[in-house]
């Protein structure tokens, strides 16, 4: 292993990790600083709603396709969005294992896998991509934020499968291009729309705690 | 905010009263947006105008959250273009999304249901109106409606002596419907258990439902009363986005209540009357309610329940279906109340699809009905309230709302479906059975009890 590369598995990755830490801190403290609305009036609904169950139903709907008409009706895109998430944690997780656990991929079982996961999400991110391109309703509602954090993480996903091997045989170039990227979206991702999921717990948390006071959450559907 | 000479006052007002608006809810939903497009196919608007992106919820919320992220979120300051984040600098900007958050957007909450990010999008675009509002821009109905509610005391203008003659003329024809002289519609009675909240429409234009109201509190044995004042429950606050409006109107009817000692306000049949009232109200006017208040569904259910009031569902025995207001089923969870009301009443009811809170607006949300400038606008986006309607192959639309009688109203014409449109409370009291009177001393019944208690005309 070069020192280059041994240097972008390490160093880069720990001083990118510590600036993201740092961002979504003061984010997290810029966000909490606005005062939460309340509610003075009685709860409504019927007596099986409560905040609690408000909350867990909202924070889990992201595991309940049939929750939502939006994504029962669209299950295909549901279902892209669950390959492309667990691409990204599979892509996040190959971060920390090549520098700090290789010998786990030692095992062939575990890189095949690694790699139909991470393999699905690229082919959804290039889907996603043509969707974003192609239909007018996505065109309009996107910034060039979106067009370049989705190429940015398709290409992150292409060099991740060439990586999960953790093989330098022939060559450092898809390693280092693997953990390259992953630094630069460390630091990015605290600017860009890929943050959404520091957000997603809150915005999550307050719709089902209001949700849930007010008798709609959990949802009954007949 | 802003000392930029080259933004217009209002630009730079609306710019201003945003910071002091944003709460934690609606930051987090500003922020979280990450424009995957899932709630565009759950607005009625976009499935009524196919190909038209500004009418995306995404895209509407994105009207708005430019602004945040351009004044208020640093990420949107450093390279707005890149986020698109963006300014307004003059009225004619204003009046633009004035024409979105007003005009092509019910706040009816459909599409903060199918957001995976839980973005409530309806609560920001009402407060986008209140920002407009602050400024003097809204639509003319708008303006007009909050000047009465603001200065009458209800959004209709109806001044007190034709409020109380309506009373009265209704109190004197429940006498003869019923031939009981006793029956009335009582003013301004203290310590009743009941006192009844009315929409100002029903004076005006449907006297019959107040009536009824009042046949099934007779026939209940109610101990009620209605208030001279302070009695309209609607609230153009909630559509106007104006807190202040919102807050003081609330306090108007809960001070009644107070004042007239009553142990319960029930709500007539109003959805953003309800929510306003019951859900809203207390916020915006930061005000402690000491007493229950309940929608008449539940008050009529509950006297079916205790057997206070009998009756019989073969009176009302043409297919009837249900329509959901917004109001009630996605922000208030009253969804099943007056199901269950409907079948006890009614012979054939058949459910609408979807339904509860996934129901489509009847298209007249959000103060919609008052902004005559947009009605082809909402007309056309009726069809997939029509679609819906047609499929049930009721006769009947049964609503627990004003605005939703006149939004139906308005698409069964536009759309021929031949409907017609009620309350629960006009089938409920059809559907009465009333126990033949017992003989009495006509000495006592021989003269007519006016609606109005004496001394409060």
């Amino acid at each position: 292993m070069s020192e280059f590369l041994h240097f972008s598995e390490h160093t880069l990755q720990e001083v990118a990790l510590g600036f993201m830490a740092l961002v979504y801190t003061t984010r997290i403290v810029w966000f909490l600083a606005f005062k939460a609305g309340g509610e003075r009036q009685a709860s409504t609904g019927p007596a099986r709603t409560t905040p609690a169950k408000g909350i867990l139903y909202s924070w889990a709907n992201v595991a309940m396709p049939w929750a939502m008409e939006s994504t029962r009706r669209h299950y295909l895109i549901y279902a892209q969005f669950v390959a492309f998430h667990l691409g990204v944690t599979a892509a996040i997780g190959l971060s920390f294992v090549i520098p700090y656990a290789p010998g786990l991929l030692v095992s062939q079982a575990l890189v095949v896998v690694l790699q139909i996961i991470i393999g699905a999400a690229f082919l959804v991110g290039v889907l996603r991509f043509i969707r974003r391109v192609s239909d007018p309703y996505m065109r309009a509602i996107s910034s060039p934020d979106d067009y370049f954090s989705l190429v940015l993480l398709t290409v992150w996903f292409f060099f991740a499968l060439l990586a999960v091997p953790n093989q330098t045989s022939g060559g450092e170039w898809h390693l280092l291009a693997y953990f390259i990227l992953t630094a630069f979206f460390l630091v990015y991702v605290p600017f860009s729309k890929i943050s959404h999921y520091l957000y997603y717990p809150f915005t999550r948390y307050y719709l089902g705690k209001t949700m849930g006071y007010r008798g709609i959450y959990p949802v009954r559907r007949v | 905010m802003s000392n930029d000479t080259a933004r217009s006052y209002k630009a730079d007002q609306v710019l201003d009263r945003m910071g002091q608006k944003l709460n934690r809810q609606m930051v987090g939903s500003l922020l979280a947006c990450v424009h995957c497009g899932m709630c565009t196919q759950s607005c009625h608007y976009v499935l009524a105008n196919p190909g038209d992106p500004t009418y995306a919820p995404a895209y509407k919320g994105d009207l708005i959250r430019k602004l945040f992220k351009r004044h208020f979120d640093w990420t949107g300051r450093v390279l707005p273009w890149w986020v698109k984040a963006g300014s307004v600098w003059t009225d004619e900007e204003l009046e633009e999304l004035k024409d979105t958050v007003f005009g092509k957007c019910t706040n009816c909450r459909r599409c903060s249901l199918n957001c995976p990010m839980g973005v409530d999008l309806a609560t920001f675009n009402r407060m986008a109106r209140g920002l407009l509002v602050s400024v003097g821009i809204m639509p003319e109905g708008v303006a007009v409606v909050s000047k009465d509610q603001w200065e009458i005391g209800n959004q209709m203008g109806v001044l007190k002596e034709d409020y109380i003659d309506t009373l009265d003329w209704m109190a004197e024809e429940l006498q003869d419907e019923l031939d009981d002289p006793t029956v009335a519609i009582p003013i301004d009675q203290f310590d009743c258990d009941v006192v009844y909240s009315i929409n100002p429409r029903e004076v005006k234009y449907d006297p019959r439902s107040i009536a009824d109201a009042a046949k099934i509190f007779h026939v209940a044995g109610e101990k009620w009363t209605m208030a001279s004042e302070g009695w309209d429950m609607t609230n153009f606050g909630l559509f106007s986005g104006d807190d202040a409006l919102g807050g003081s109107v609330a306090q108007r009817l809960y001070e009644k209540v107070i004042e007239l000692r009553g142990k319960q306000l029930v709500i007539s049949e109003c959805g953003h009357g309800y929510r306003s009232t019951r859900c809203e109200g207390p916020n915006w006017a930061k005000y402690n309610v000491p007493f229950v208040m309940e929608s008449s569904v539940f008050t009529m259910l509950r006297y079916i329940k205790e057997g206070r009031i009998k009756v019989d569902k073969s009176k009302n025995s043409r297919p009837v279906t249900y329509h959901d207001s917004c109001n009630m089923a996605r922000s208030c969870g009253m969804y099943e109340e007056p199901r269950e009301l409907l079948q006890l009443v009614c012979s054939d009811f058949r459910e609408m699809y979807p339904n509860r809170t996934e129901n489509y607006c009847c298209t007249g949300g959000g103060g919609a009905m008052s902004m005559s400038e947009y009605t082809p606008r909402r007309l056309k986006s009726g069809s997939i309230k029509a679609d819906q309607l047609k499929e049930t192959g009721a006769e009947i639309v049964v609503t627990s709302c004003h605005n939703c009688v006149d939004g139906l109203t308005d698409v069964i014409r536009h759309y021929e479906l031949g409907m017609e449109v009620t309350q629960l409370v006009n089938l409920v009291a059809n559907a009465l059975v009333i126990e033949p009177k017992e003989p009495e001393d006509d000495e006592e019944g021989s003269g007519r009890v006016r609606a109005s208690a004496e001394g409060h005309d």
